[in-house]
């Protein structure tokens, strides 16, 4: 299993990259609600889901794909770091 | 506001100090000053019902006391006072009841067992239920506690197994009872299904006072949403055969999906209360009409239903199909959540109301927004949609003329689904479609203008990002919002008061006082009227505030009802009572003589030295609701014998001819059949619309294909261009011109039929023991009646000093009660005594009395 990733950095990269293309990467702080704050919605949840897990080799349940676990970057960087650990 | 501020401080770090729930002295006495003025608020424009009035008094006078507690105490407190706002509401019995119900439930989901095991109870338990709820099973409680208890478990049951099953962390017994019977619920069948992990997850999670203040301002939104849906309800709102010309079809159709504000207005007041105890909830109904997509409207109406779904149906679906690919797996669980959405719908209408809701618009509604979802979904899944980080973005003009088009466009084509979907028929709602051949004037623009006005300044960015902790907000805007509140409650209050808006003119006052009460529309008294007498489907479909009367109305109500009390006959009069019938009620007993009457049993021909008069009439006359010999007739007939007997006729007879659910030309039927009964009068009881009432009746009969015997009103209809088994919408649209004429017609020819044997005529006019607008055609029948040569009665105002409740069955059936009836009686024998020359004088110079 893969050790030592920067789990938020990359979760970062990819938010912006896939959703935020031209926002500036400051404002996009590891606390930004993303679920709640509605910036993404069901289907980008989606799309990242399935991205991690192929990225990573893991599986996500689908009661994992909520706010606890996925509304901030620190949330999400947190849940894979348990699921790849 | 800058968003790197909304960051810092937007999320609770872990190692962060849990927040206290503390509030400064000022801060709470700020608060608790805003919620005085928003009770006065409540009480002013009579927010929901007075039963909600004093489950805000407790929730506030509650507040007050909450928020000095400290934390750990604040939650079983909360639990506390949701358990005494049941009491509050439904008293202590019913409350028992729902509380005794509610604990076995949750406690079935403790139960030491497999979670299999636990379900299957739960299903057993929620079978049992149901069959007591649909009336196959008895049941030791009363009725009136089904609604409530299902709000409060037929959703927050499902989401709380759910997250019993998926969430280890450590419970209270305080949260599931918090959880279960939170406080507004008491008063609000219609509810937003709150999550359970959100509920706990985010209580006091932000500043106190921040959370305190937003509550505020949200039940300030939602009381400001429900004044604006009287607004709609009472003025704009038109039934489908009101729609002539293509500036109606417009306002038709806008009026009908704002009426949607009420569900919005509603929201806000429960999740704004709910913050008041430092539940903070994610915004409910996020500036909906500004969507603008379809899966963009899906995500703004109704945000906890759609979380609800997401959580529990559509990942759950999408991840176990995920093998599929993305693509199918997204279309099938999307399809999976609307088809479940249409379902759950069902099953909640059922606990509200305890019948089924298998209607094909609403399966064909879900079903064509379920696709219109998929579709746009697809496409947001390859080519992404634009989002942002909550700042106002810099769009081009383009951009933004592009956002207005499509937000346009979506506004009015879910107009037209709404429509579809609230429509009384499929046909009703086809046929009017053909106002858009009808006369195009300058105010067809009037709706699409305004709602292009709003959609324009709607488009205008601005700050994007939801749910925002109050203590990340800039504090500039933060100040500006809690200042907008104040000022909103304020000037609502002081518009409320009537030495204020009455120094602006009649007209002002009149719309503030309607504003200011929560009768029903026009519209919905009709449909409640026409309830009474045949099943209303649309009502099953949450039609604004009809179906919440109708959800209170007991099972078999009377115990007796229409389908049983009269028979089809045939012909142009359709239906009569049933010979011979009688049946015991909770309001008496009902018993039909052998001639069809709601009387005691008469010889076909009076004796000789009877005065004998024909009571021709609808419910009212033939006493809906109070026992034999409670009737107004029977009572002026008792009366009539007890001071009259001798007086120039040995006897007095009245014969009740009144038939539920009769309209103005079936009383041509009626009058046919007092003739053979050889009267010496004829007593007409009008009880308002008599116009609409006669158009209505007339459009039933020609799209029914029923020939009308009566050439004067056969040749009106001719006239009019209705033909046989053309649907009713159009048919009454096509008649409404003629109303007049028609029911001058149907006077005329009851007049003439008297005049000819020399019988008196008169006209009594009752009011509806209803409140409102109810009379706007009431003069014109009166002088259609005083024209063909009725007498007539004029009983307006036999009502008046007499509170609504004092004279009405109840709320889901205005009828009026034996009290009422008593007052009638009072008033008809006094006007008899008036016109007593008039009205007896002809019976008895023919029998050569003086």
């Amino acid at each position: 299993m893969e050790t030592g990733i920067d789990f938020a950095r990359e979760v970062k990269q990819y938010i912006l990259d896939e959703f935020l293309p031209g926002e500036n990467p400051d404002d996009l702080t590891d606390d930004l609600p993303l679920i709640s704050g509605g910036i993404i919605d069901s289907i980008a949840t989606l799309k990242m889901v399935l991205h991690f897990e192929e990225r990573y080799g893991i599986v996500l349940e689908a009661h994992e794909a909520d706010k606890e676990h996925l509304d901030t970057i620190r949330d999400i960087a947190a849940l894979l770091a348990s699921k790849a650990g | 506001m800058s968003v790197i501020a909304v960051a810092g401080v937007s999320g609770r770090k872990p190692d962060e100090a849990p927040l206290q729930g503390r509030i400064g002295l000022v801060d709470y006495l700020v608060v608790l000053a805003q919620l005085g003025l928003l009770l006065v608020l409540l009480r002013q424009f009579q927010i929901e019902s007075g039963a909600f009035l004093r489950l805000a008094t407790l929730a506030f006078a509650g507040f007050a006391l909450h928020a000095l507690l400290p934390l750990r105490w604040r939650l079983p407190f909360f639990a506390l006072l949701s358990l005494a706002g049941i009491g509050v509401v439904m008293g202590p019995q019913n409350a028992a009841w729902l509380v005794g119900l509610g604990l076995l439930l949750i406690g079935i989901c403790h139960l030491p067992l497999p979670f299999v095991w636990r379900g299957v109870l739960l299903l057993g338990a929620a079978a049992v239920l149901a069959l007591q709820r649909a009336g196959h099973l008895p049941f030791p409680w009363s009725d009136a506690i089904w609604p409530i208890l299902g709000a409060m478990f037929m959703f927050r049951l499902i989401v709380y197994f759910y997250d019993l099953r998926h969430d280890n962390t450590p419970a209270t017994p305080a949260q599931p009872l918090a959880y279960f019977f939170m406080l507004p619920n008491a008063c609000f069948p219609l509810f937003p299904v709150v999550d359970y992990k959100t509920f706990r997850r985010n209580y006091f999670d932000d500043d106190a006072y921040r959370i305190y203040q937003t509550g505020i301002e949200w039940m300030v939104r939602g009381v400001t949403h429900l004044i604006l849906y009287r607004i709609v309800y009472y003025y704009l709102t038109l039934a489908p055969h009101e729609v002539a010309d293509p500036a109606q079809l417009t306002q038709y159709l806008v009026s009908n999906f704002l009426l949607y504000l009420r569900v919005s207005g509603l929201f806000h007041l429960i999740i704004g209360m709910l913050y008041l105890f430092g539940f903070r909830l994610p915004e409910t109904h996020n500036r909906f009409l500004l969507a603008s997509s379809f899966t963009d409207f899906w995500r703004r109406i109704n945000i906890y239903w759609k979380d609800f779904m997401q959580k529990v149906f559509y990942y759950p679906a999408v991840f176990r199909l995920r093998k599929l690919g993305t693509e199918k797996a997204l279309v099938i669980a999307t399809l999976y959540v609307f088809l479940m959405t249409w379902f759950l719908h069902a099953w909640q209408w059922f606990w509200l109301r305890g019948t089924a809701l298998l209607v094909l618009q609403d399966m064909l509604f879900w079903a064509i927004l379920g696709v219109l979802v998929v579709a746009n979904s697809l496409y947001e899944m390859k080519h992404g949609r634009t989002r942002s980080l909550g700042k106002p973005a810099a769009r081009s003009w383009r951009d933004t003329a592009v956002l207005i088009g499509k937000t346009y466009a979506t506004f009015w084509f879910i107009c037209v689904l709404w429509s579809f979907w609230t429509a009384e028929s499929l046909q009703g709602w086809f046929a009017m479609w053909g106002a858009l051949g009808g006369r195009y004037t300058p105010q067809v623009l009037i709706f699409p203008a305004l709602i292009l006005a709003v959609v324009v300044i709607g488009s205008i960015p601005g700050d994007s990002l939801r749910n925002v902790r109050g203590s990340a907000q800039n504090e500039r805007a933060w100040q500006r919002t809690r200042l907008a509140t104040l000022a909103s409650m304020v000037a609502l209050v002081a518009v409320s008061v009537e030495d204020l808006h009455s120094r602006f003119g009649t007209q002002v006052a009149t719309f503030v006082h309607s504003l200011r009460s929560g009768q029903l529309s026009r519209l919905d008294t009709a449909r409640l009227e026409r309830g009474y007498y045949e099943s209303l489907l649309s009502v099953d479909r949450f039609n604004s505030q009809l179906w919440e009367v109708y959800m209170n109305k007991p099972k078999n109500w009377l115990d007796v009802d229409n389908s049983n009390l009269k028979h089809f006959v045939g012909g142009f009069v359709q239906t009569e009572l049933i010979p011979n019938f009688v049946r015991s009620t909770r309001f008496g007993t009902i018993s039909i003589n052998r001639h069809g009457m709601r009387d005691q049993d008469y010889e076909p021909l009076p004796a000789p030295g009877t005065f004998r008069a024909a009571v021709l009439g609808a419910s009212s006359v033939m006493g809906w609701g109070v026992g034999d010999g409670e009737t107004f007739e029977a009572l002026v007939e008792e009366r009539l014998n007890r001071e009259w007997a001798g007086q120039g006729f040995a006897r007095y007879e009245l014969l009740n001819l009144g038939v539920p659910g009769y309209q103005p030309p079936q009383q041509l039927a009626a009058m046919e059949r007092a003739l053979a009964l050889a009267p010496d009068a004829v007593f007409y009881v009008a009880t308002g619309r008599e116009i609409t009432r006669a158009v209505a009746y007339l459009a039933e009969v020609a799209h029914k294909g029923i020939p009308i015997p009566y050439p004067e009103l056969a040749e009106i209809v001719r006239r009019a261009g209705v033909t046989q088994g053309m649907d009713e919408t159009t048919a009454r649209r096509q008649l409404a011109p003629h109303g007049t004429e028609v029911l001058t017609r149907v006077y005329g020819r009851i007049a003439g039929q008297a005049r000819e044997r020399g019988l008196s005529t008169v006209l009594v006019f009752l009011p509806q023991a209803r409140e409102g607008a109810w009379q706007e055609e009431t003069p014109e029948t009166l002088a259609i009646a005083a024209a063909a040569g009725f007498t007539v009665l004029d009983f307006t105002d036999v009502y008046r000093e007499h509170p609504i409740e004092s004279i009405r069955l109840a709320p889901w059936d205005d009828h009026p009660n034996a009290y009422a009836h008593r007052l009638v009686a009072e008033r008809l024998f006094a006007g008899l005594q008036a016109t007593r020359d008039t009205v007896f004088r002809p019976a008895a110079q023919a029998r050569g009395q003086q």
